[in-house]
């Protein structure tokens, strides 16, 4: 399924804004023109929540502090010092994504549910500090003479036409987030951060920048509020319900898209006001009632929204044909499996006694060994050895407590996991995580953005790569949520292959795969090696693993405990020892004896 | 006692077990081993309830066992020691044994059971106040072992219950199960040590990539080179 | 040398009413502790439940004076202490049919999508128990009356506001209730092992489902009571739910995850904090105080005064 060109995003875009202002302009009463006017306005906060807390993952409670400093902008400007919103607006945007930066640096250390409560407590105090500075209710002034210069107009619609525009700008600039580099590392992110990390993506800093645009937007949204309502009160921009509009609206529209905040507020909005309206005296707070079912069933029945729900519903019903077996492309590959291999080389990742303990755990201790280039290394050992930690300290997930490590004579302890990525070092994870929503090319491209400069050029080196591991041109295409496992696998390994990286590390690539699977993906990876690639593979499958490797190193309760070839390694009574036990050993002695 | 007819478990969107068959007789030590990732916990867990099996029976004292909510085979006499201890942390060493007597045959015997469990593993009476999470690796094995004693079982089932524990330790730990043993209670251990796991078995199984590729008693399987090649590969 | 003793006197009265105050907040924690400390499930209405806690007892004691026949200094705290079963039910009924959807063993491994529905989940009944109490009860501050609320026991120089000393005592009554249900009764231990180690607990017999829906009607019932000793020395209306959960959630995670005891002192510390800031900031800010003081733990010791350490409830 191809995604939907630019321009037909545009026109849709296009088509909306038209259709929508037709439908206002024909609306005779302002209340209703007031209202359409609100449904842009929280379409804009729900863009800008959308932003951040949709494309990155990290729920945030508070940008009712970005729509409140952007309304409190606006006004004070205008009351205090006479400017005009036209100049008020923008300038409170500036302010909105100054805060932004901010509040973003110390909060982003923070994970998951407290992020989301740091996040709930800066509107609450900004709140408090507002109502303490004496600006429990500020009125923006009427001016008579000249009041378009000020932003004022008699007909609602003028209103309606100007938060378009900045609907309209929101949703562009979207747009173009979700298909750039920006959008797909964002989203990688949301969906597996380490893996993103290791993939080469600077997760820090893609998340302020998302951050900035986010809240700007909302600070947007909260000037033109201001500009509107014409009243300010603390409680209306900064309070919780306003935070909580934001989510909403995108939540039940569909988060991760420019669409669902349009589609959560054309529906809600109208819905609460509506009933606020009518029911308002009797049943005061039905709002917010309307808010709370609409969350809880859409988060029960359509934890994404409507946006995805539906779209689910329409890709379903197109009887996609089942993917093909990947076309015998793996023989007719230019350097075919067998190719004798050219002498090993200098080495390329070198460990010297590095070791790492969690408190008095030592989960690896003193390993040395050295990775000629062009080998397939492989480190094993029974359960809870050590293998994954060492995998992590090389990656630059953790650090090690001593001891060094070179990688292409270059001491890359220090680094971290994205920088040790876009060295040339590439890793598989155990977990692969697919965004099955997207295209296997997609999937794969997001391995692709360290090593290339153009969102062009990280599209074709993702093709090559998925072309390296024997994925057809047509599998490209194809929507990663229909793929099996030896599928999946593969095409994980491609998105490590896509930066072309001279050193692979391969975290139990093949755990779990049967016989067959297994035949598929061995000659993938003796041909990658072929062709230049150094992998260190950490497997338990020891029938894979002996078929493979040129060279085993054997990690036992932390330490390396022997090295060399699989025939000499498995014979190796310390390494009998280690997965069979001492008495099989002991045995296996007095039976030679 | 327990029969468990070509179980077909997929785990994780893999093939964890395939059409295992294996049975555990009324006071029987019966052991299964096998390499990393061979299906050996998902077993237990397929027998706990914890994981429901795509195909395949599993009867226990001739009913069928699959039709009996996990919380309830506990009350049946199955006690589950599992993979990595498990113990609850942030509670004495005395109140978990109490949770391990949380089944009705567990709190009908309790005075008899408790005195037992402190004399097979004196230490536990040291450190009855202590909390579990502050015990070392072994002792939380002995306390997870205990905590299954304590249900007053039929069925004892450990799960590499030497998993990252010192050898001299792992020891010590197979005398107290093979004591158990010997006082009639019924076992089916996994492991990943062999030997320690075959040298008191009555019979064994090996399991690889989710399959049984033999079995037999201890004498057959310990001196087999096929056994060998499962954990190496060659 | 007269200014240094009414600051000093300033001081300990901020302190004496810092303490009485915290000893509520403190079992509101330890009803939040339960929930989020130790089956580490967000509940973003925690605070609503509270909110119902407070109107349970007002209905009870003035509102339809049900009570009244016990006199009006028995009755508040009998109301409050009704407060907690009533807000059991309904939170109870809740887990069961809602909040499980999103929470418990199947969710254990999940990290971050796991929470995020969960949080998402109750931010929506926060906003319908708000704004349904809204609908309910009127947006008029109330608040339960008592002569106690405008009478004072007096120790040298400082007043105990008797509304507030009483809710003070009831609370650690309360608390060690708990702590002694959790620690003597079989059901308790239960509780707490569910919430350790559901895997386990399931091994054991234990019922897990039915255990982390008992221990979540318990905790949001604890907080009911302590809503309801907080309702007899101040107005509140539907809305403070809000109001409050920052409080709530600052003093559990000072506390420290996974302590019980450890959200008790959190919120009493908080308590202490907010009535002090009384001496250096304006009356309004001094929930800013608390703020400030949830962000610096936040950022610079996230495991709090006891997490991290394995303690006793």
């Amino acid at each position: 399924m191809k995604r939907q060109s630019l321009l037909q995003q545009y026109a849709a875009i296009a088509i909306f804004a038209v259709a929508f202002l037709a439908v206002g302009f024909a609306v005779r009463n302002s209340y209703y023109q007031l209202m359409m006017t609100l449904v842009l306005i929280w379409a804009t906060m729900g863009l800008g929540w959308n932003m951040l807390s949709g494309y990155s993952g990290l729920i945030s409670f508070g940008h009712a502090a970005f729509f409140g400093l952007g309304a409190y902008t606006v006004t004070i400007a205008f009351v205090k010092f006479g400017i005009t919103p036209w100049i008020g607006v923008p300038l409170g945007t500036i302010v909105g994504m100054i805060a932004g930066v901010l509040i973003g640096i110390p909060t982003f250390r923070l994970r998951g549910h407290y992020f989301a409560l740091a996040m709930l407590a800066y509107p609450l105090a900004m709140l408090y500090v507002f109502e303490w500075l004496g600006y429990q209710e500020v009125s923006l002034p009427m001016k008579r003479e000249n009041p378009a210069a000020y932003m004022q107009f008699n007909d609602q619609r003028a209103y309606m036409v100007i938060t378009m525009v900045v609907v309209v700008i929101c949703m562009i600039i979207s747009l173009h987030v979700e298909r750039s580099r920006f959008g797909r590392s964002l989203l990688a992110i949301k969906q597996n951060l380490p893996a993103a990390e290791a993939a080469g993506i600077n997760a820090a800093r893609w998340r302020m920048y998302a951050m900035m645009l986010s809240a700007a937007m909302a600070a947007a949204a909260g000037g033109i509020y201001a500009v509107i309502l014409l009243v300010v009160t603390p409680l209306t921009v900064f309070g919780a319900l306003t935070s909580a509009q934001a989510l909403i609206v995108t939540l039940f529209g569909g988060v991760g898209t420019f669409w669902g905040p349009i589609i959560g507020s054309a529906i809600l909005i109208p819905l609460a006001e509506t009933l606020h309206a009518e029911l308002g005296h009797i049943l005061p707070g039905i709002q917010g009632v309307v808010y709370g079912v609409a969350i809880i069933v859409i988060i029960l029945v359509a934890p994404d929204g409507i946006y995805w729900k539906v779209r689910d519903r329409i890709m379903a019903r197109r009887t996609l044909p089942p993917l093909p077996e990947p076309t015998p492309a793996v023989e007719t590959a230019s350097i075919a499996a067998d190719t004798p291999r050219p002498a090993f080389g200098a080495p390329i990742l070198e460990l010297d006694d590095v070791s790492r303990a969690f408190g008095g755990l030592k989960a690896v201790e003193g390993v040395t060994l050295s990775v000629p280039e062009g080998t397939i290394y492989g480190i094993i050992g029974p359960n809870g050895a050590g293998k994954t930690t060492l995998f992590n300290v090389l990656n630059g997930f953790l650090t090690a407590d001593r001891g060094t490590m070179r990688f292409a004579g270059q001491e890359i302890g220090k680094l971290k996991p994205h920088e040790v990525c876009a060295r040339g070092v590439g890793r598989t994870f155990q977990v692969v995580r697919s965004f099955p929503r997207m295209t296997v090319l997609e999937n794969v491209v997001i391995g692709a953005f360290v090593g290339s400069k153009t969102d062009d050029e990280a599209e074709r080196l993702a093709m090559e790569a998925l072309a390296r591991v024997g994925m057809a041109d047509h599998q490209a295409h194809m929507l990663a949520g229909g793929l099996t496992t030896r599928q999946l696998r593969l095409m994980e390994l491609a998105r490590a292959l896509a930066p072309k990286p001279r050193l692979l590390l391969l975290d139990e690539t093949l755990a779990g795969l049967g016989q067959n699977e297994l035949d598929d993906v061995l000659p993938v990876i003796r041909r990658v090696n072929r062709e230049g690639v150094t992998i260190v593979i950490i497997e338990h499958t020891m029938h894979a693993m002996v078929r493979l490797a040129d060279h085993f190193s054997v990690l036992d309760h932390g330490r390396l405990i022997a090295s060399g070839a699989p025939a000499d390694v498995t014979r190796n009574p310390a390494v009998i020892e280690a997965y069979l036990g001492k008495k099989w050993m002991d045995r296996a002695k007095d039976q030679v004896a | 006692m327990l029969k468990i007819r070509s179980l077909d478990v997929a785990y994780g969107g893999l093939r964890a077990l395939s059409g295992v068959s294996l049975d555990v007789e009324r006071g029987q030590f019966v052991a299964v081993v096998g390499p990393n990732g061979a299906g050996k916990t998902t077993l237990f867990k397929t027998i706990s309830g914890v994981v429901m099996p795509a195909a395949g029976e599993i009867t226990y004292n001739g009913a069928n066992l699959l039709a009996v909510a996990p919380a309830e085979r506990a009350q049946l006499g199955i006690a589950h020691v599992p993979e990595g201890r498990q113990v609850f942390a942030s509670m004495t060493v005395m109140e978990n044994l109490e949770m391990g007597a949380y089944t009705r045959k567990g709190q009908a015997r309790w005075s008899e059971t408790l005195p037992m469990i402190l004399q097979l593993f004196p230490i536990l009476a040291e450190r009855r106040d202590q909390l579990a999470g502050t015990l070392s690796g072994g002792e939380q094995q002995m306390l997870a072992i205990g905590r299954g004693l304590a249900s007053a079982p039929e069925l004892l089932m450990l799960d590499e219950p030497s998993m990252g524990l010192a050898p001299a330790i792992v020891d010590a730990i197979f005398e107290r199960i093979q004591l158990i043993h010997k006082n009639g209670l019924t076992i089916l251990l996994v492991e990943q040590r062999v030997a320690e796991a075959l040298e008191t078995c009555d019979h064994g199984y090996v399991l690889e990539t989710g399959r049984v590729s033999m079995e037999g008693n201890h004498k057959t399987l310990m001196s087999d080179e096929r056994v060998r090649r499962a954990y190496l590969g060659m | 040398m007269d200014e240094l003793k009414w600051l000093l006197v300033d001081f300990f009265q901020a302190m004496a009413a810092g303490l009485l105050v915290g000893g509520t907040y403190g079992l509101m924690c330890v009803g939040l502790g339960i929930i989020f400390g130790v089956m580490r499930v967000v509940n973003f209405a925690h605070g609503d439940f509270m909110m119902l806690g407070m109107y349970a007892a007002f209905y009870l004691v003035t509102g339809f004076g049900t009570l009244a026949f016990l006199g009006p200094y028995v009755a508040p705290i009998v109301g409050a202490l009704l407060a907690g079963p009533i807000v059991f039910v309904i939170g109870w009924l809740l887990h069961k049919y809602l909040i499980s959807q999103v929470t418990g063993a199947r969710v254990m491994s999940a990290e971050a999508e796991g929470h995020y529905a969960q949080i998402i989940l109750t931010l929506g009944i926060a906003l319908v128990l708000a704004n349904g109490g809204l609908i309910l009860f009127g947006s008029t501050p109330v608040s339960v009356q008592t002569p106690l609320s405008r009478e004072s026991w007096e120790i040298g120089l400082i007043f105990f506001n008797q509304a507030r000393a009483i809710g003070f005592i009831i609370a650690i009554l309360c608390a060690i209730g708990l702590y002694l249900f959790l620690t003597r009764t079989n059901l308790g231990k239960a509780l707490r092992a569910a919430a350790d180690n559901p895997i386990a607990a399931a091994y054991v017999g234990i019922d897990v489902d039915r255990s982390h829906r008992i221990a979540f009607g318990l905790g949001v019932g604890i907080t009911a009571v302590a809503g309801g000793l907080i309702a007899i020395s101040q107005s509140f209306q539907p809305y403070i739910g809000f109001d409050f959960v920052i409080v709530m959630y600052a003093g559990v995670v000072l506390g420290g995850m996974g302590s019980i005891l450890g959200a008790f002192w959190g919120g009493l510390t908080i308590g202490l904090v907010q009535q002090m800031s009384t001496l250096v900031l304006p009356y309004q800010l001094q929930n800013t105080a608390i703020f400030v003081v949830f962000l610096i733990i936040v950022f610079f010791r996230p495991q709090g005064m006891f997490g991290r350490v394995w303690e006793r409830t």
